[in-house]
């Protein structure tokens, strides 16, 4: 795998590193697609910079698959258009847009050599035996599979195949690259690191790519922008950084790593939670009272602390009595359940609100817990969700 | 299958298994090895000369010709039917594609004499298109052309029936990576379908021209059985029988014999090929 890294890090000037910047590569506005009685694509509308890779994000059903084969006319969309380069595409056949698609499972052609395989593009265009032969050498090199080339694929192992689908596609120079849940067919270990290798070499090729995946990781790496999509629509388009820290919807929220999400409303400037808690507002309370709404943490924005004492944290939860420990090495989980705030004695409903609590090692050791331990449960960070 | 059975503690020997494989050899003795031993032993009881010199009667050569022919012209006609509609029907989903289908696969499950007596129906002197050819001076049946249009009837779905699976089990992906990659239709077929189907293909040809050159049943109604103009050689072995002729009829049956193990060896062979 080193050996092909260096490979891939190469700065030797490439025939594909002839691309500008800052143009807007490909554009898809109003995007609508319907199966029968289902509308798989609702008004789908985005943009992939020159350079940019844009992660689009969902679970099987959400339309991801539908809107990748839209734009390589694979299907036809019912509504919306679509642009490469700035040109109207959404008129073309598939063969005439100038996309690299790189399928699930490679769709290499069988009865092809890894080099023809990457050949096939460039004979269809009707390029000379001799120029072909050059860039299938230079791709093979940078893909560092120099020595397989006259392998068939079933010789291959997956991540290899995968690497012969990308240079399969690169040969021809396509407009944008189009991963299909490229790497959910490869085991745990070549996946992660294929992910890094690609990752590299688009950045270094500055090519525009779409991923599709419903592999939260693989979108945080692979995504400079992440698109969360649910039931055909858009829920949130923006930077890794801020879906996962800044969510605007309780599906990207818990979509996208674990999230505790707890119901409350507002009152008199606090938030109100069940059992009688109240909780700071993390943002001016502009809200009229006994509205409705959500405030959502992480589980890492949970911090635990003796149960007499105050937690050093902005916002303070109450007491929290451990249901679960887990340890995973670097870190641990909890199951905490909120304690009524009430005191002792008192009757009332039960509380019965369970959050996930992630502690590093060095958290973790230095208050030990253990399964029906009391502790106080403090917040570094909470969003809160509106309606 | 690898797992064969073991003989369990305290079991000596498991008789099952000698007698099993005896009663299959045993029931195959009359049914199967010795009528195929018989043509070989009577073929060549009166000593190879003789057998060569009824092999060599012209008539006997020129039927064995007349089939290799047919059974050729008509293998290529249903390759080249099942490929086009192994294609049409994997790409295209329509109504009425398995009553289609129904039909395609219809004519092995007619016996060949009703085979040929359907041919004769509608290319006869009365038929239906018979009648038509009847103004032109051109005749179909009882000529070569009426063997060929027989043989074509009963092998039509066994090209279909191998390379229709094969096309379904090539997964679409492939049409699709060839045409985002700026392939044609035709150049999609040509060089991605097509080389992956080259065993279906060769293995539906052998199966049909296996079947095209034992045809009988439709071959006697329309071919009209003349001797150096429309006599295939199982009408030959049929007629050399009845002019009492056993030494004829059994060496034209020996070739026939051959030229089946033949076949199907190399279908055998494809097979292994194509698994591999």
């Amino acid at each position: 795998m080193a050996r092909e890294m260096t490979a891939l890090l190469n700065e030797s000037q490439s025939f594909l590193e002839t691309k500008t910047e800052g143009w807007e590569a490909l554009r898809v506005t109003g995007l609508s697609k319907v199966f029968g009685e289902e509308r798989v694509l609702d008004d789908v509308t985005f943009s992939i910079a020159e350079g940019e890779s844009l992660v689009l994000l969902g679970h099987s059903g959400s339309g991801k698959s539908t809107t990748l084969r839209l734009i390589a006319g694979l299907e036809v969309p019912d509504n919306g258009e679509i642009f490469l380069k700035g040109r109207s595409i959404g008129h073309l056949r598939a063969r005439e847009r100038n996309v690299g698609v790189i399928f699930q499972h490679y769709a290499l052609f069988p009865r092809m050599t890894v080099a023809e395989n990457i050949a096939f593009g460039l004979r269809i265009r009707k390029v000379k035996k001799k120029d072909r032969l050059k860039v299938v050498d230079e791709l093979l090199s940078m893909i560092g599979l120099g020595d397989q080339r006259d392998k068939y694929p079933a010789q291959l192992s997956g991540g290899q195949q995968q690497r012969v689908a990308i240079a399969r596609a690169l040969a021809y120079k396509p407009d944008v690259m189009l991963f299909d849940e490229s790497f959910s067919a490869l085991d745990p270990q070549t996946r992660v690191g294929l992910r890094r290798e690609i990752r590299a070499l688009l950045r270094r090729l500055r090519i525009p790519s779409l991923f599709i995946t419903h592999d939260q990781d693989e979108a945080m790496e692979l995504g400079d922008r992440i698109a969360i999509l649910n039931r055909g629509r858009i829920e949130q388009l923006s930077t890794p950084d801020e879906v996962y820290n800044n969510p605007q919807t309780e599906y990207v929220a818990t979509f996208l790593g674990a999230a505790n999400v707890i119901e409350a409303r507002w009152s008199d400037g606090l938030i109100a939670l069940d059992c009688e808690r109240r909780l700071a507002a993390s943002v001016p309370a502009h809200s009229i009272n006994d509205e409705k709404m959500k405030i959502v943490f992480r589980p890492e924005d949970v911090s635990l602390g003796q149960p007499t004492g105050l937690v050093e944290t902005p916002y303070h939860l109450g007491r929290g009595e451990v249901l679960d420990v887990t340890f995973t090495g670097a870190s641990e989980t909890l199951m905490i359940r909120l304690l009524s705030s009430r005191r002792p004695g008192d009757t009332g409903s039960e509380c019965n609100m369970v959050i996930k609590v992630l502690r590093n090692k060095w958290d973790a050791r230095r208050l030990m817990l253990k399964q029906g331990d009391k502790v106080s449960v403090g917040l570094k960070s909470y969003k809160i969700l509106e309606g | 299958m690898s797992q064969k059975a073991r003989i369990l503690p305290g079991q000596r020997i498991d008789l099952a298994r000698p007698v099993g494989i005896g009663f299959i050899v045993v029931a195959m003795m009359p049914l199967v090895i010795l009528p195929l031993a018989s043509i070989f032993i009577y073929g060549f009881a009166k000593g190879p000369v003789h057998f060569w010199q009824a092999l060599v009667a012209p008539a006997a050569i020129f039927s064995l010709k007349l089939s290799l022919i047919t059974s050729t012209v008509a293998t290529v006609c249903n390759v080249l039917f099942g490929l086009i509609a192994a294609y049409v029907m994997a790409k295209y989903n329509f109504k009425g594609e398995s009553a289609l289908t129904i039909i395609i696969s219809l004519p092995t499950a007619i016996p060949t004499a009703v085979a040929g007596f359907a041919l004769l129906l509608l290319w006869g002197r009365s038929g239906l298109l018979g009648q038509l050819l009847e103004k032109t001076d051109y005749q179909i049946m009882f000529t070569t052309s009426a063997i060929i249009l027989a043989n074509i009837f009963v092998t039509f779905p066994l090209a279909f029936g191998v390379i229709k699976p094969a096309l379904d089990n090539l997964e679409t992906s492939f049409e699709d990576a060839a045409e985002t990659m700026g392939a044609s239709r035709w150049q999609t077929f040509r060089f991605v379908l097509l080389p992956s189907l080259r065993g279906a293909i060769i293995t539906g040809a052998l199966l049909t021209f296996a079947r095209s050159i034992g045809e009988f049943g439709s071959t006697i109604m329309v071919s009209g059985n003349l001797a150096l103009k429309t006599q295939t050689a199982p009408l030959y072995i049929f007629a050399k029988f009845n002019e009492g002729d056993v030494e004829g009829a059994n060496a034209i049956a020996a070739v026939l014999a051959l030229i089946s193990f033949a076949i199907f060896s190399l279908i055998l062979f494809t097979r292994k090929r194509l698994e591999k």
